[in-house]
């Protein structure tokens, strides 16, 4: 085993760059992980509660990734009214599916930043979802912001009549803004 | 050809057009509001609902160009045969009408407001909130709204049925002076 982690230790000191991706603590005060959505127009929500690992370094994206766990429970609308609905069986069935995630694996250069290729699972349905973000990283501390729009039916939030896109449209963009320190 | 403006003992044609728009849509938002809370929750119960709003939303902008038309306008006289508590009695249910036109549309879109629903008219163009979210507040205006339906009900019925009076009874011009149909007028 002690050997094992020398030739593991050796091996990484031999291939990785001088800047490898390092693992970021999410700020949560100066954090979101929201979205917005359109019921008779348009409004804005988020998720109080997640955790994220996040490695990332802009020079080794090949051991940059993602690992993201929501606390759907956590979820906020703004309105009581509503997030009474959401708990239901319909919506998020809190009961049976109390936990969302977000696991990429590969993080890509793209011509104005980079995307996550990942899967977003949500009421145990998996869907891949690339999600394009930029990512600034000053001294220890960096700044991580993205969106990307999914169709909430893919993921059976909102079924029986809600899944009517004029109530509540099918289109819902996720946005992440997030301030990280490692 | 009708007068766009009103004249000293006829409503004009500008009038008259807002008079019957707002009629048509104070019955329709009262028959729907009426239907939709009674729904059980369904997609067609808050397409309902998101019509109410629209509807309420533009009857308010209706109301509030009725009133800038009335003031730039001569206002028609009432007959002149008419006892003076029938003439005040008429004026007294058109402000109480005029009153409950604004409110009505208001404590609506304070109701959607205290929910913070967001509030699209027709899909063409969203409007700020008026209040914080708050039960409350929402409660209060739920109250008032509905206060406002039956003050409806028994103004309306006053209102309808003094015209019908007047036409029937009275045989005089206040009702056909609201219609477009001056030629026939003698």
């Amino acid at each position: 085993m002690r050997r094992r982690l020398i030739t593991l230790a050796l091996a990484l000191a031999v291939t990785t760059p001088a800047q490898a991706a390092s693992n970021w603590q999410v700020n949560h005060e100066e954090s979101r992980l929201g979205f917005q959505a359109d019921q008779n127009g348009r409004f804005e929500g988020q998720f109080n509660r997640f955790t994220a690992a996040m490695r990332f370094a802009q020079d080794d994206l090949a051991n940059s990734g993602f690992d993201v766990e929501i606390d759907v429970t956590s979820i906020d609308t703004g309105s009581q009214k509503r997030d009474r609905e959401l708990p239901k069986s319909d919506w998020f069935n809190f009961d049976a599916f109390p936990k969302a995630y977000y696991t990429a694996e590969t993080i890509r250069q793209t011509d104005d930043g980079y995307e996550a290729v990942g899967e977003l699972t949500i009421r145990d349905n998996t869907h891949p979802v690339t999600l394009p973000f930029t990512w600034e990283t000053t001294g220890d501390t960096a700044r991580m912001k993205g969106d990307v729009v999914i169709d909430r039916i893919r993921y059976g939030i909102g079924q029986g009549d809600w899944t009517d896109p004029s109530v509540v449209a099918h289109d819902v963009r996720v946005i992440v803004d997030l301030t990280l320190s490692r | 050809m009708a007068n766009f403006r009103n004249t000293a003992d006829r409503w004009g044609s500008g009038a008259q057009l807002l008079h019957w728009l707002i009629a048509i849509g104070i019955a329709t938002s009262m028959i729907m509001g009426w239907v939709m809370v009674y729904l059980p929750v369904s997609a067609f119960k808050f397409e309902l609902y998101a019509l109410h709003k629209s509807l309420g939303m533009t009857l308010l902008a209706l109301v509030g160009l009725r009133l800038v038309w009335r003031w730039v306008n001569i206002t028609p006289a009432l007959p002149a045969h008419l006892p003076s508590h029938e003439a005040w009695l008429a004026k007294t249910t058109h402000r109480l009408l005029y009153a409950l036109m604004f409110v009505m549309p208001l404590s609506g879109y304070v109701i959607n407001s205290a929910a913070n629903f967001p509030l699209n008219v027709f899909g063409l163009v969203q409007i700020p909130n008026l209040v914080p979210e708050s039960e409350a507040i929402g409660d209060v205006a739920s109250r008032i709204h509905l206060a406002v339906f039956w003050g409806f009900v028994v103004l309306l019925i006053g209102h309808i049925g003094g015209a019908l009076r007047h036409h029937f009874v009275l045989r005089d011009a206040v009702l056909r002076r609201m219609l477009p149909s001056a030629e026939r007028e003698r």
